[in-house]
């Protein structure tokens, strides 16, 4: 049977959409699935480093598709997490090394190779947005609970729809206790304001920067919560739909529990 | 509840979130109306040469424009009328609902 193809996406950057890919594609390759996470970043790769996978690279995507290389040849396997494979993004050509016919060609050959690839769509809905999509079976749209990344998320939506792809979303950086104080949307808020399926929620997690530091990936840490979110999303994304979605929500202490019990009897 | 919070209930403040979802359903709604000026003045042309076999327009007095409002956006359309175009011999009243149609029928 063909593999899937899934492309990580969000409009505006900096919401975590390399993370998640590396989270996700780690995750599904725990699973059992054979996983190719491919960075389309083409000139500012991360993927790489996000991976830990940075010293290992020769070739990258541009060289597949411009024919020095095989995608075996490109394809770094992560020696930590079997079944798990990156395809590097160039760092020295632009997002016009490629053209949207290309990735339909590179799509139809990872079918072949992987269960699933993971694309990890650059930040804007230029070329490299486009690429991203052209070939993709289903899409992740990231977005964090503020203003600007739901407004991007929206128009993302809306360009997705209108390739026929119908995304699920993932709302990142939770941080329950503003939610709690309403300082900040809750996913209730993101979800009703973008009329969109939910994939899974993610809590701020100081362990994402103390992974991501040394290159170590997020789902082998059992504590983090972030990590914990990310192995449900994976495994929602593939075989387990309706496992329920957890809602990050305040570690209560003894007197916390007490006083918000007086604050509602109030 | 924090403290911080409740006070800010009390003083009759709204969440800052509630603020937030407001604020992007009006902005998510403007975008989608946000139409190129070319795509207006083609329709404009369209509208004028529709209209021009029932009326005699002053077609230097037209406006074509998207108002917008947080209840409801409106695509209105005026046009100073000189005279029926007696000779297609068309009842008026049939035509005149063009004059104010609303935004979503575009």
């Amino acid at each position: 049977m063909d593999g899937k193809i899934i492309v990580v996406t969000s409009g505006k950057g900096g919401v975590g959409k390399t993370t998640i890919t590396a989270s996700i594609g780690a995750a599904l390759a725990l699973q059992g699935k054979r996983v190719a996470v491919v960075d389309m970043d083409i000139g500012l790769r991360n993927l790489d480093v996000v991976m830990g996978l940075e010293n290992r690279i020769v070739f990258n995507i541009v060289d597949i598709i411009q024919g020095r290389c095989k995608i075996k040849q490109a394809a770094i396997k992560d020696r930590r997490i079997d079944n798990l494979y990156l395809i590097p993004a160039s760092q020295s050509d632009d997002k016009n090394a490629i053209k949207p016919e290309n990735m339909v060609w590179l799509c139809g050959k990872m079918r072949k190779e992987f269960d699933i690839t993971l694309l990890d769509c650059p930040a804007g809905i230029e070329q490299g947005f486009r690429n991203s999509i052209v070939a993709a079976d289903e899409a992740v749209v990231v977005c964090t609970p503020e203003v600007s990344a739901v407004r991007d998320a929206d128009r993302i939506i809306g360009l997705l729809y209108a390739q026929s792809i119908t995304p699920k979303l993932v709302v990142n950086r939770i941080v329950p206790k503003m939610v709690e104080n309403g300082d900040m949307l809750s996913h209730e808020d993101v979800v009703e304001v973008l009329s969109v399926d939910l994939l899974g929620l993610i809590e701020m997690d100081e362990y994402v920067v103390v992974s991501t530091n040394t290159g170590t990936p997020l789902v082998l840490q059992e504590e983090s919560k972030a990590g914990k979110a990310l192995r449900r999303i994976a495994l929602r994304l593939d075989g387990h739909p309706d496992l329920p979605i957890e809602n990050p929500m305040i570690q209560k202490t003894f007197w916390k529990k007490l006083s918000s019990k007086f604050s509602r009897k109030n | 509840m924090s403290l911080n919070s409740l006070l800010k209930k009390i003083m009759g403040k709204p969440a800052s979130k509630d603020v937030a979802k407001n604020r992007l359903k009006f902005a998510l709604l403007t975008d989608k109306l946000d139409v190129k000026k070319e795509t207006l003045k083609d329709l404009q042309k369209d509208l004028i040469e529709i209209i021009s076999r029932y009326f005699e327009i002053d077609k230097d007095s037209i406006s074509i424009d998207i108002q917008r409002s947080e209840e409801c956006s409106a695509l209105v359309f005026s046009s100073p009328i000189i005279s029926a175009n007696h000779n297609r011999g068309v009842p008026a009243a049939k035509i005149m609902p063009v004059h104010k149609s609303p935004a979503n029928s575009v």
